[in-house]
């Protein structure tokens, strides 16, 4: 049996079940609806036993409703291994606890296992509403707690409340001096990527639906900055990958092209500077300009001289590369290898486009002209750019090239490929994005998912490897104001998305807003998510002018002490200690009648003090008494909390009143320390 | 029944002239169940104060003219042969009475006075092996000469820590004392004193007593009188728990007489020389009589709020 004082409180239940409502609501959208019922049954089971009506549930349905909540997960998930099984789990034994409640022990471990799966939300999303809500949830956590540590006489929710925030803006100061200097550790363990398989980006292989699929996504691919201007439009082809490998319908990606880059390149041109910042993608592509340089050990230069991340980017990355745009590739000659794989084709595909490709070869012996024909021969004929292209056979080079003429930079950038190839030239797909739209509140690129793009890049001897956008030659205005003008005629653009705030750019408010909030992100991105490891030694480096971890731990710690030392003294002294209201009052009052020359004596009582008050203060008599009487009760008549209420009502008006009605300066007559009551008949 | 109390008072200060607030905490220290012990030079009005109060609260009492040759048997009883039945029989001593006037109780000898010891404390006596409680209410107003008086014994600091409060009465003021000189003598006044409350009526009003109000922030400062006293360096030893006791139920009595149904300071600060004078000695005066400086000073520098 527990002593009836050990009973969870009430109060603190009520906040317990606010905080399980709101540490629950950010992982809603990825459970299934029943774990919502779920938690109405718990939570009523609950309410039921807080009244005393239902018992605690028995061994028997403890075991069943486990199974229960295992299997459901199962059900759900498909497994009970990965992080989705395992925080759906985790939320639901956190709703079935609160059937195990009996002490506020119990209570606590719900509290901090609350405190723990506001932390796991943060896996899935690390935005800035999520940020900010996830602060309302600490606040309402932290209610509990309080709740819980209030006696049940003195239970009061909004007082709870107050306090829980009092608490966490003093936390504030010691949250930032951590976020700056807490070491930014590593993953210990990789973790099973949430959600990698809803989110659009490029894939490792290209067919023209994919791309479809991405023109209609107006989610963020990335953003990046530049130092001083970006580059125009037309010149930002971000580079992600390349595809190299064709089975007639498909181009794919090399297994080779993973390998380290080489020194067969030529630097050319003014470097550009620029930093990115990726989200998430669970893949390894990085977005870099031609001819891109880096020194982040996270990346490497591949030997297409793409740059790439060691290990998938399963959060937010930041990095700064630098690119000359004019580089050459390779200029000094292709390994035979590389140049028997960038002239592979599909055997039994396409025969016409073959025969285009040898009689061009016929009529352009160098290969160069060869490429100029080819794209003069997309800029000639009657091509037609469209998101909406209709459905090709098994000859989808041939059709695409001779009978529909309509299509996408796909379609463009793999018929140019397969051209040439069939030349002779050593070519290859580029995929990537192309373009961007300037943020220009924080001078950054904001580079959609619509804006991938795929074009050519040919090897010539002597040059290297060029870049060609057949698209270029169809629709040029793709390349120099982005897709939307691009289909302005069809409407295709982001149809799939009506509500996309990009599709509204054209509304001057709406884009405005879109930019602003885009910037609070970018920088949230940057500052906060982005705030790892490196960016930490910059900070310490700049800051503290050392980046060793003994010293700036050194640092921190005093710091801190340094912080905490006049917090300690506040709270130690006994006149600063925060007391109750009538303490308060009491000192106000003594401190304004000092300026009056007035001086309660330290044994004097409350009675005692009015009397000489009012000797003094005359005119101020009736102030006095009406707050002197309201005050003594407060104190001292030890009411019921109603009647505290009221009577705490009435010593703060009397002592406004009597506040106001106090002479600026010293009253006329001078006062003397009356003898203390019955001193002389005693003595 | 404030009304009764109000009257109880007045009717008192009728007797004893001039003495208004040593009359309150006389009745303060009936009400919240504690010995009285009335200290002066004599002729000052010590046996008559007891004597009023006896009279007005309606209460059985006897007076026992302490002196030196006083037994203790005097006081509780004796068992006498009876020659009728042929066995002892308990022949009950002035003790059994509701009141007890112990008059000049210095004056016998600390055997005497021991046997007044047990029957304040425990409310019972034990007489031949045979305990025997005393009535309810039990009370002892004892009245005494200052000790450097001739012919004095003093009583040991455990019987004077039994006594809640310790009254002086000091000479009467000149007003109070013409008046006294010009009506009728106390005595005849003393006589013409009806009771004005029944025996039922006081227990009554004590059980009142200890519900009064008293709020942390009062309980706080007699807990800081009380350390003060035991950490000052002016009195020889401080307050016993007894005595902080006492000083809560004393200023809650003082209280109801003040009408009030909680306790402010100034209720503890009434009260507070007359519970502690008694039990309080300076270091500096190793014969020791009476703390009242040091009361004061205890008052003077302790914060009352």
């Amino acid at each position: 049996m527990s002593a009836p004082h050990a009973l969870i409180p009430r109060n603190a239940l009520v906040w317990l079940l606010t905080a399980q409502v709101v540490a629950l609501m950010p992982h809603l959208p990825r459970l299934p609806l029943w774990v919502a019922a779920v938690w109405l049954v718990c939570a009523g089971w609950r309410i039921q036993i807080q009244r005393m009506r239902w018992g605690y549930p028995g061994i028997l349905v403890q075991t069943l409703a486990l199974a229960g909540v295992v299997a459901g997960v199962w059900a759900a998930q498909g497994s009970l291994i990965g992080l989705d099984s395992a925080v759906m789990l985790l939320l639901l034994l956190f709703m079935l606890k609160l059937l195990e409640m009996r002490k506020p022990r119990d209570a606590l471990v719900v509290i901090y296992l609350g405190f723990f799966i506001v932390a796991t939300a943060f896996l899935f999303d690390q935005g800035i509403p999520l940020a900010l809500f996830q602060c309302f949830s600490l606040l309402i956590l932290v209610a509990a707690l309080v709740g819980l540590q209030q006696t049940p006489g003195r239970s009061d929710p909004a007082r709870a409340m107050r306090t829980a925030a009092v608490l966490l803006l003093q936390a504030l100061p010691l949250m930032l001096v951590l976020f700056m200097v807490f070491p930014r550790l590593g993953p210990l363990w990789a973790v099973n990527a949430p959600g990698s398989q809803a989110r659009t980006g490029l894939a490792e292989s290209m067919s023209p639906a994919d791309v479809a699929d991405l023109a209609r996504s107006g989610e963020l691919a990335f953003r990046a900055s530049f130092e001083g201007a970006p580059p125009p439009q037309p010149l930002l082809y971000w580079r992600a990958m390349t595809l190299a490998r064709f089975d007639g319908r498909n181009w794919s990606r090399l297994p080779l092209s993973a390998g380290q880059a080489h020194g067969n390149w030529q630097p050319e041109g003014e470097p550009v500077r620029y930093q990115v910042i990726v989200p998430p993608s669970h893949q390894p592509w990085v977005f870099s300009l031609r001819g891109a340089q880096t020194v982040d050990e996270r990346l490497v230069l591949n030997r297409d001289f793409l740059l790439q991340a060691r290990r998938p980017i399963s959060q937010t990355m930041a990095y700064s590369a630098s690119s000359q745009l004019d580089s050459l590739l390779e200029p000094a000659g292709l390994e035979p290898l590389q140049r028997r794989l960038h002239l592979q084709l599909p055997e039994g595909f396409d025969p016409r486009a073959r025969a285009f490709a040898a009689e061009l070869r016929q009529q352009y012996p160098r290969d160069a002209d060869l490429v100029q024909a080819l794209l003069r021969h997309f800029n000639v004929e009657p091509f037609h750019y469209t998101l909406r292209p209709p459905t090709l056979g098994r000859h989808s080079t041939d059709e695409f090239l001779f009978d529909s003429r309509r299509g996408f930079c796909a379609h463009y950038a793999g018929a140019m490929t397969f051209v040439l190839r069939a030349a002779g030239i050593p070519s290859r797909v580029v995929a990537g994005y192309q373009g961007g739209e300037l943020n220009p509140r924080g001078n950054y690129v904001l580079v959609h998912q619509f804006d991938a793009h795929a074009w050519v890049e040919a090897w010539l001897p002597g040059q290297g490897w060029v870049s060609f956008d057949p698209t270029f030659q169809v629709a040029p205005e793709r390349i120099e104001d982005g897709l939307e003008s691009a289909l302005r005629g069809e409407g295709s653009f982001l149809e799939d998305a009506r509500l996309a705030a990009v599709r509204y750019r054209n509304i001057g408010w709406v884009n405005n807003a879109r930019l602003l909030w885009d910037d609070l992100n970018y920088q949230w991105q940057l500052r906060v998510i982005g705030y790892q490891s490196e960016r930490q030694m910059d900070f310490f480096r700049r800051w503290l002018g050392t980046a060793d971890w003994q010293r700036i731990g050194m640092i921190s710690l005093g710091v801190l002490v340094l912080c905490m030392l006049p917090l300690a003294f506040w709270i130690l002294r006994p006149d600063l200690r925060p007391s109750a209201p009538e303490l308060k009052a009491w000192r106000r009052l003594n401190r304004r009648l000092a300026r009056l020359q007035l001086q309660a004596g330290a044994g004097e009582g409350p009675r005692a003090w009015q009397q000489r008050l009012r000797q003094a203060l005359p005119r101020q008599q009736a102030e006095l008494d009406a707050f002197f009487d309201a005050w003594v009760r407060l104190r001292y008549a030890g009411s019921d909390q109603a009647g505290r209420a009221t009577e705490l009502a009435r010593m703060k008006h009397g002592l406004k009143r009597l506040i106001k009605a106090l002479p600026r300066r010293r009253p006329p007559r001078p006062t003397r320390l009356a003898g203390l009551p019955d001193g002389e008949q005693q003595g | 029944m404030k009304d009764v109390l109000k009257h109880a008072v007045e009717a008192v200060n009728q007797v004893l002239l001039g003495k208004p607030q040593a009359v309150q905490l006389a009745v303060a220290c009936i009400l919240a169940r504690g010995h009285l012990l009335i200290e002066d030079l004599p002729g000052l009005g010590k046996t008559t104060l007891s004597q009023a109060l006896a009279r007005v609260m309606g209460l059985s009492y006897q007076r026992i003219q302490f002196t030196s040759d006083l037994l203790p048997g005097d006081i509780l009883g004796t068992s006498v042969f009876d020659r009728d039945s042929g066995s002892f029989v308990f022949h009950p001593g002035p003790i059994f009475a509701e009141l007890i006037l112990a008059d000049e109780i210095n004056r016998a000898t600390p055997k005497s006075q021991s046997a007044l010891l047990e029957a304040m404390e425990e409310g019972q006596v034990t007489i031949d092996g045979a305990t025997r409680p005393l009535p309810q209410p039990f009370f002892v107003i004892a009245t005494q000469n200052p000790a450097s008086q001739g012919g004095t014994f003093n009583l040991p600091e455990s019987q004077l820590d039994r006594f809640l409060m310790r009254l002086t009465l000091g000479y009467p003021a000149p007003a109070a004392e013409k008046m006294l000189l010009q009506g009728e003598t106390g005595r005849v006044r003393l006589d013409s004193l009806e009771p004005v409350m029944t025996r039922q009526q006081l227990l009554t009003l004590q059980a009142m007593v200890p519900r009064v109000t008293a709020t942390e922030a009062v309980i706080d400062y007699i807990l800081r009188l009380v350390t003060r006293s035991r950490e000052s360096h002016l009195c020889a030893w401080g307050l016993s728990p007894r005595a902080s006791l006492g000083l809560l139920a004393a200023a809650r009595a003082w209280a109801m007489l003040e009408g009030r149904a909680y306790v402010i300071p100034e209720d503890v600060q009434a009260v507070f020389p007359a519970v502690v004078n008694h039990r309080l000695r300076a270091s500096d005066d190793p014969a020791g009589h009476g703390g009242g400086a040091l009361a004061q000073r205890l008052l003077a520098e302790v914060p009352a709020i």
